[in-house]
């Protein structure tokens, strides 16, 4: 059994800081989104709710990007285009046909690379495209004043909306499956485990043989 | 009740219905100004013979060689020689309220009834000073000149109808006693909204009449629309008629009671909003034409919080997700079956 | 071993530090408090010292209670008198008011207040503040907007501006200099502003050269004896001793405790202030004024009431000479005040003369106090100090904008306040005694008083001699000039050339040729037709190029302050003075005045002689030095309207004048009168008939429209048969 230290103290810190103002932000955000119903958070709240995680969240991907420039982390999100193709067909027919055959899993977590390449091309997009987007629509939805009326003829701030909605909803298909890929470790917690700890366990070190994922009791 | 960029012009502080769009559009933006300035004027009195080419009328200060215009113009004067005086008022002995006798000068040249003679309302004996003693008369029914207008678009009666279930007319609240026309549509400054005019001075003018009544609702300490999420900001926007009249109509004078009126926000924070059906109609002939219409259209949905929701979008995304909730559901069933089965044989 | 040691040297070092600075802040301190009040009186020549005052006597325990008695029993027979003079038959009321002198519940209830407190705490003798200050230290203050705070007692009086004479720099003032700005508006250099540092044509001196003066006057029926009589700005002005607050004036330093010592509390709060006690006398440190500290004046205190404020202020309203002034009537028991016959104002505040003091209103409910400080209103033109800017004092505070009830015409009267001050149709006439064109220059003897005084040209209470009509928003120039502009914003309208720059009305220039034919036969140096040009045409006295200038200044400086705000008519009483003025520092809207000196003056009517005494005065010395002028006379001259700073070239050089000119001020003053209300207004006719007493034209209103309002057939009609 091999353990490899792959999250260290401030990226578990800013995870799951990342992880509360989500939910917060998605709770507030459909409570404004769909305002009307009693059972939704009432508009006012919500409002200042999603104001301020929203603020919380920029703070917190600044942090996360500038991290990740400046400590070892940021290798994990470099493409290696070498093989790419081959990875992905590997990963994918792995999770939608392997995983059911208990194949082992064709890739390996290392301090060198922690993400697969599914894992990797999903955590790029999100935290380098859709987040920024997310971001930059937030805060252009605070300061529309400052927009112009209309980019293109079509009203600016209907563009900032339409991104904003469309991006928060695809995070949101990004949360689901990244909660249930999780699962998907050594064991059903294996991975959330590791993310708290910072320790990836291994039981099959550089081993070949495939290994059965384990439902615990 | 608008089609193909048609916009009202007499868009009136009294709401009155929609004239009808017309058949035909004048290509040029002056010619179409002018066009419907003529029929905001026709529309707005007509019972002048005669004004068909100003676009500001103003009886008093109009050089005219109309003879019957100058008449106008000298028996307003006469009038106005005292009652354009700001401060012409008295104490009511009865109640010690101060009774306004004046006349703003000004909001009456630009008024609907700009071109009337003070007398055409107000008995032939006040063109003497001192005027009879005697109470208010009861002449002063609009009705009596607006029934009979050959305009079917103005429907006079379908008007009195709705005020006769509106709250103002049922209510039985002392200060609602004597509720007329005039109460709102003080005759001698309301004018028919122009093309042109800023939305926000629309509101506000029309919000001003329902608060020269209500006004413990500007009180800082005032509970009223609490529920109604960032007030003021929709105070400034939304003219109170938007939700105090029935849902259905464009212009109504049925005003409802607060506990009819509705309450829920998407019923203006949606694509087919009411918000959408009224007050944006009133976005300028000329705002349009810059922007395009369908860049207004959307443009005009995404100004209000909850615009972001685009029922279709909105509709694919969930079905999206719950399709991915659905997939995952399967795939970890599959992997416990699987797991089962593996646990089972060993 | 050796850091321990640095350290010890170190704290040591700090130690060192910090006992220096403290001795440097003691040091300076001592000197704020000690020194600086010796040397800034020193440099302006002033004195303070403890004061006596030979009314502040202390009583026997036996002595308080028969006082006590004797008030009590006053002040219970004017209740109960009040109460019983609906009773016709005379008897009756004698017996009613025997009874209610004897009912025990009257008694508690009509007993002076302070009785009871100056018995518990043992008072026996009235020694000024001090004894005020023993219970109210402090007091509490509603303020206009509903605040209430709790002020220094002493402090609160001390700023104010019955005590010193002059606002708070930087607010209150909505005047304008004729350089076009607003005088300590924010962002200029404040200057002091008010009767402190100011001079006026009426007094004929400055607070500090006309404090207080014994004048030997040598009455015709006295047969040659002397009789020392009283005068001085003093004798109103509350604050100080042997000279006003100039300690004030300064960015530093305050009153020293010893004047403020001699602060009169009892004129303001006193139900018996005896103002035969009000007179000057001299110490061996000065002149100073006397007042009444007596126990039977301080046992008296309440609530300041009308008849409190009259004490000094129908002075400049009805004048010393109006008939109705109590003030007037008890000179003093030595040294009887001299009384000025010509009136500031000519509006009485007396129930013969105001509605309101006949309808028994006080002073304070429209000039509602807060604390010590009282609100003159928004309004202002005179450059007068004004504790309460921002506190309004108007009659529609009262009236509301529906003033007029019983009038058939009621709503068409109302009509009229759009444009017209009530006081435009309520104040008909002014007292005759009003005084509109004082010549200092050359003093005429009074034989009955046995003095020189200053010859009053002309005066005049009657409608468009004695005051007339000006549009008027709240704005004056710096030489108390009415600025305000016909609502259409005519430029016809223009008053510094026209209404305040020339008489023209055939009657006063009559009158003023026949003062001046008689005062020739004293002075037969005078032109006549010269001195009747300079003194109904002021501007004559003007070269072209000055009357360009003030041309350009008045479009190009005032225009828009004119134009401000909501203009309306007012009634404004005039005054031109001629005064003798310090060329050297003259502009086009007028030159400094130089001060009388009040002694030499009254007593010579020798008018150079007494100017030369009064600038001998060391304050005005220091106003012709480097320091006065930078810290304040190079600003009071750009707001007069002179752009080359001030010209510190004394004028008094061997003993003789130089540079110095009699002269008419270029302009008449322009005076607020707003007391003298009269139920009765004028009648429509008065205005609105051909040659009225508005003259419509030069107001600003178009032609077309003044023939309007001349005539209008529903005036017409309103008449009488």
């Amino acid at each position: 059994m091999t353990a490899h230290y792959l999250y260290p103290a401030w990226l578990r810190l800013w995870h799951w800081a990342n992880a509360v103002l989500f939910v917060l932000l998605i709770a507030s955000g459909v409570s404004m989104h769909f305002a009307g119903p009693d059972w939704l958070i009432p508009f006012a709240t919500a409002r200042v709710i999603h104001n301020t995680t929203g603020i919380l969240l920029t703070i917190g991907w600044i942090g996360f990007i500038v991290a990740n420039a400046r400590t070892s982390n940021g290798h994990h999100y470099r493409l290696h285009f070498r093989g790419l193709i081959t990875q992905l067909v590997a990963q994918t027919h792995y999770y939608l046909i392997g995983i059911f055959r208990r194949e082992p899993h064709p890739f390996h977590v290392s301090e060198t690379m922690k993400f697969n390449v599914l894992q990797q091309l999903t955590y790029l997009s999100v935290m380098y495209a859709l987040m920024p987007l997310l971001i930059i629509s937030g805060w252009a939805f605070l300061y529309s004043v400052y927009l112009p009326e209309t980019v293109f003829g079509i009203g600016s701030v209907w563009i900032v909306a339409m991104t904003h909605v469309v991006v928060s909803y695809l995070l949101a298909l990004f949360l689901l499956v990244h909660l249930y890929i999780i699962t998907t470790g050594e064991t059903v917690f294996a991975n959330l485990r590791a993310m708290i700890t910072g320790w990836h366990r291994d039981t099959t070190p550089g081993h070949d043989s495939p290994q059965p994922p384990r439902e615990t009791p | 009740m608008t089609s193909k960029g048609t916009r009202t012009t007499a868009l009136t502080v009294e709401l009155r219905p929609f004239p009808k769009p017309v058949a035909t559009m004048p290509s040029s933006r002056g010619v179409r100004l002018l066009f419907w300035c003529v029929l905001g004027l026709l529309v707005g009195i007509p019972w002048t013979t005669g004004a068909t080419t100003t676009s500001a009328p103003s009886a008093a200060a109009m050089a005219t060689t109309d003879p019957e215009l100058e008449r106008i113009a000298a028996e307003q004067h006469n009038c106005l020689r005292c009652h354009a005086m700001p401060t012409l008022a008295y104490r009511s002995p009865t109640d010690g309220e101060i009774v306004d006798l004046s006349i703003d000068r000004n909001a009456l040249a630009h008024s609907a009834h700009a071109e009337l003679s003070c007398v055409e309302c107000h008995h032939r004996s006040y063109t003497r000073y001192p005027h009879p003693r005697r109470a208010a008369p009861r002449d002063f029914d609009c009705l009596g000149c607006h029934r009979d207008d050959a305009d079917p678009r103005f429907a006079w009666d379908h008007i009195e109808t709705e005020f006769a279930h509106s709250v103002h007319a049922r209510s039985e609240a002392p200060n609602a006693e004597g509720f007329s026309c005039q109460s709102c549509h003080h005759p001698h400054r309301f004018r028919t909204t122009q093309i042109g005019d800023p939305l926000t001075w629309i509101v506000q003018e029309h919000n001003q009449v329902c608060l020269s009544c209500h006004t413990q609702l500007i009180s800082a300490a005032s509970a009223s629309h609490d529920w109604l999420p960032n007030r003021a900001a929709h105070w400034d926007a939304v003219r109170c008629v938007d939700c105090h009249t029935p849902a259905d109509d464009h212009a109504n004078h049925r005003i409802l009671a607060a506990e009819d009126s509705p309450r829920d926000c998407v019923g203006c924070h949606s694509a087919d909003a009411r918000l959408l059906a009224r007050l944006y109609h009133f976005r300028s002939e000329e705002d349009i034409a810059r922007t395009g219409l369908i860049a207004k259209a959307i443009y005009n949905e995404s100004y209000v919080v909850g615009m972001s929701r685009s029922p279709l979008l909105d509709r694919l995304s969930l079905a999206i997700l719950v399709l991915v909730v659905l997939m995952l559901t399967a795939h970890g069933v599959g992997r416990y079956l699987v797991h089962r089965e593996h646990k089972r044989s060993s | 071993m050796n850091a321990v040691a640095h350290a010890l040297l170190h704290s040591r070092l700090i130690r060192r530090l910090a006992i220096a600075v403290a001795i440097l802040l003691f040091v300076l301190l001592a000197f704020y408090k000690f020194v600086y009040p010796v040397v800034f009186d020193a440099y302006i020549g002033k004195s303070n010292a403890p004061l006596t005052y030979e009314s502040s006597q202390p009583l026997t325990p036996a002595q308080f209670d028969a006082l006590a008695e004797e008030l009590s029993q006053e002040a219970r027979r004017t209740a109960a008198e009040a109460i019983v003079s609906e009773t016709d038959n005379a008897f009756a009321r004698l017996v009613k008011v025997e009874m209610l002198m004897n009912t025990p519940s009257f008694i508690r209830e009509h007993e002076p207040t302070h009785l009871k407190y100056f018995r518990e705490a043992g008072i026996l003798q009235y020694e000024g503040p001090k004894t005020c200050l023993q219970c109210h230290a402090t007091i509490q203050v509603q303020h206009h907007d509903g605040r209430l705070s709790r002020v220094d007692t002493l402090d609160d009086l001390v700023n104010s501006v019955h005590f010193k004479l002059q606002s708070d720099t930087g607010s209150g003032f909505s005047t304008v200099g004729y350089d076009g700005r607003l005088v300590n508006a924010e962002g200029s250099r404040p200057i002091p502003v008010g009767k402190i540092n100011r001079a006026c044509g009426i007094p004929g001196s400055f607070s500090w050269t006309g404090w207080a003066a014994l004048i030997e006057s040598r009455p015709e029926a006295a047969h040659g004896e002397i009789e020392l009589r009283s005068e001085g700005c003093g004798q109103c002005h509350i604050g100080g001793n042997y000279q006003p607050a100039s300690e004030k004036m300064m960015p530093i330093g305050d009153v020293p405790d010893v004047a403020k010592e001699g602060i009169d509390c009892l004129i303001c709060h006193s139900g018996e202030y005896d103002m035969n006690q009000r007179y000057v006398i001299q110490d061996r440190v000065g002149l100073r004024w006397n007042q009444d500290r007596s126990l039977r004046a301080a046992l008296t205190v309440g609530r300041v009431t009308t008849r409190n404020c009259l004490n000094c202020h129908q002075h400049n309203m009805g004048g010393d000479a109006y008939l109705h002034n109590e003030a007037a009537q008890a000179l003093g028991d030595r040294h009887r005040r001299l009384l000025h016959s010509g009136a500031k104002r000519g509006n009485p505040f007396s129930p013969e003369d105001d509605v309101h003091a006949a309808a028994g209103l006080q002073c304070t409910d429209c000039h509602v106090p807060e604390g010590h400080k009282i609100p003159r209103g928004r309004m202002g033109v005179d450059l007068v100090a004004n504790d309460l800017p921002d506190v309004e004092v108007s009659c529609v505070m009262c009236h509301t904008m529906a003033p007029h009830n019983r009038s058939e015409h009621r709503a068409l009267l109302n009509g009229h306040l759009d444009r017209l001050a009530c006081e435009t149709c309520h104040i008909t006439e002014l007292q005759d005694q009003n005084v509109v064109l004082r010549d200092w220059v050359h003093p005429t003897w009074d034989a009955e008083e046995g003095i020189f005084t200053p010859t009053d040209v002309y005066r005049s209470g009657e409608v468009n001699k004695g005051f007339t009509f000006m549009w008027f928003n709240g704005n004056g120039t710096f030489l108390a000039n009415a600025l305000g502009n016909h609502p259409d914003g005519s430029d016809e309208y223009d008053p510094l050339m026209q209404q305040l720059a020339k008489i023209d009305d055939p009657e006063v220039i009559a009158a003023v040729r026949d003062k001046a034919i008689e005062l020739q036969a004293t002075y037969p140096d005078i032109d006549v037709d010269a001195y009747v040009r300079a003194a109904t045409d002021p501007l004559s006295q003007l070269t072209p190029e000055q009357l360009a200038q003030r041309r350009a200044m008045i479009d190009e400086n005032l225009r828009e302050h004119m134009n401000e705000g909501t203009s309306k008519i007012y009634p404004f009483k005039l005054f031109n003075a001629m005064m003798y003025e310090d060329l050297g520092n003259q502009g086009p809207f007028g030159a400094m005045i130089l001060p009388f000196d009040y002694k030499s003056y009254y007593e010579t009517g020798d008018a150079a002689a007494s100017v030369k005494q009064a600038i001998q005065d060391p304050i005005v010395q220091r106003m012709y030095q480097t320091p006065f002028k930078l810290y304040m006379m190079d600003e009071f001259m750009a707001y007069f309207g002179v752009a080359d700073g001030w010209q510190t070239n004394y004028p008094l050089v061997e003993g003789e004048l130089r540079g110095v000119e009699p002269r008419w001020m270029r302009q008449m003053g322009s005076l607020m009168v707003n007391h003298g209300i009269q139920p009765q207004g004028r009648d429509c006719i008065e205005c609105h008939a051909p040659n009225g007493i508005l003259d419509y034209r030069a107001l600003g209103y178009s032609e077309e429209r003044a023939a309007e309002l001349e005539d209008l057939d529903i005036v017409t009609n309103l008449q009488p048969n």
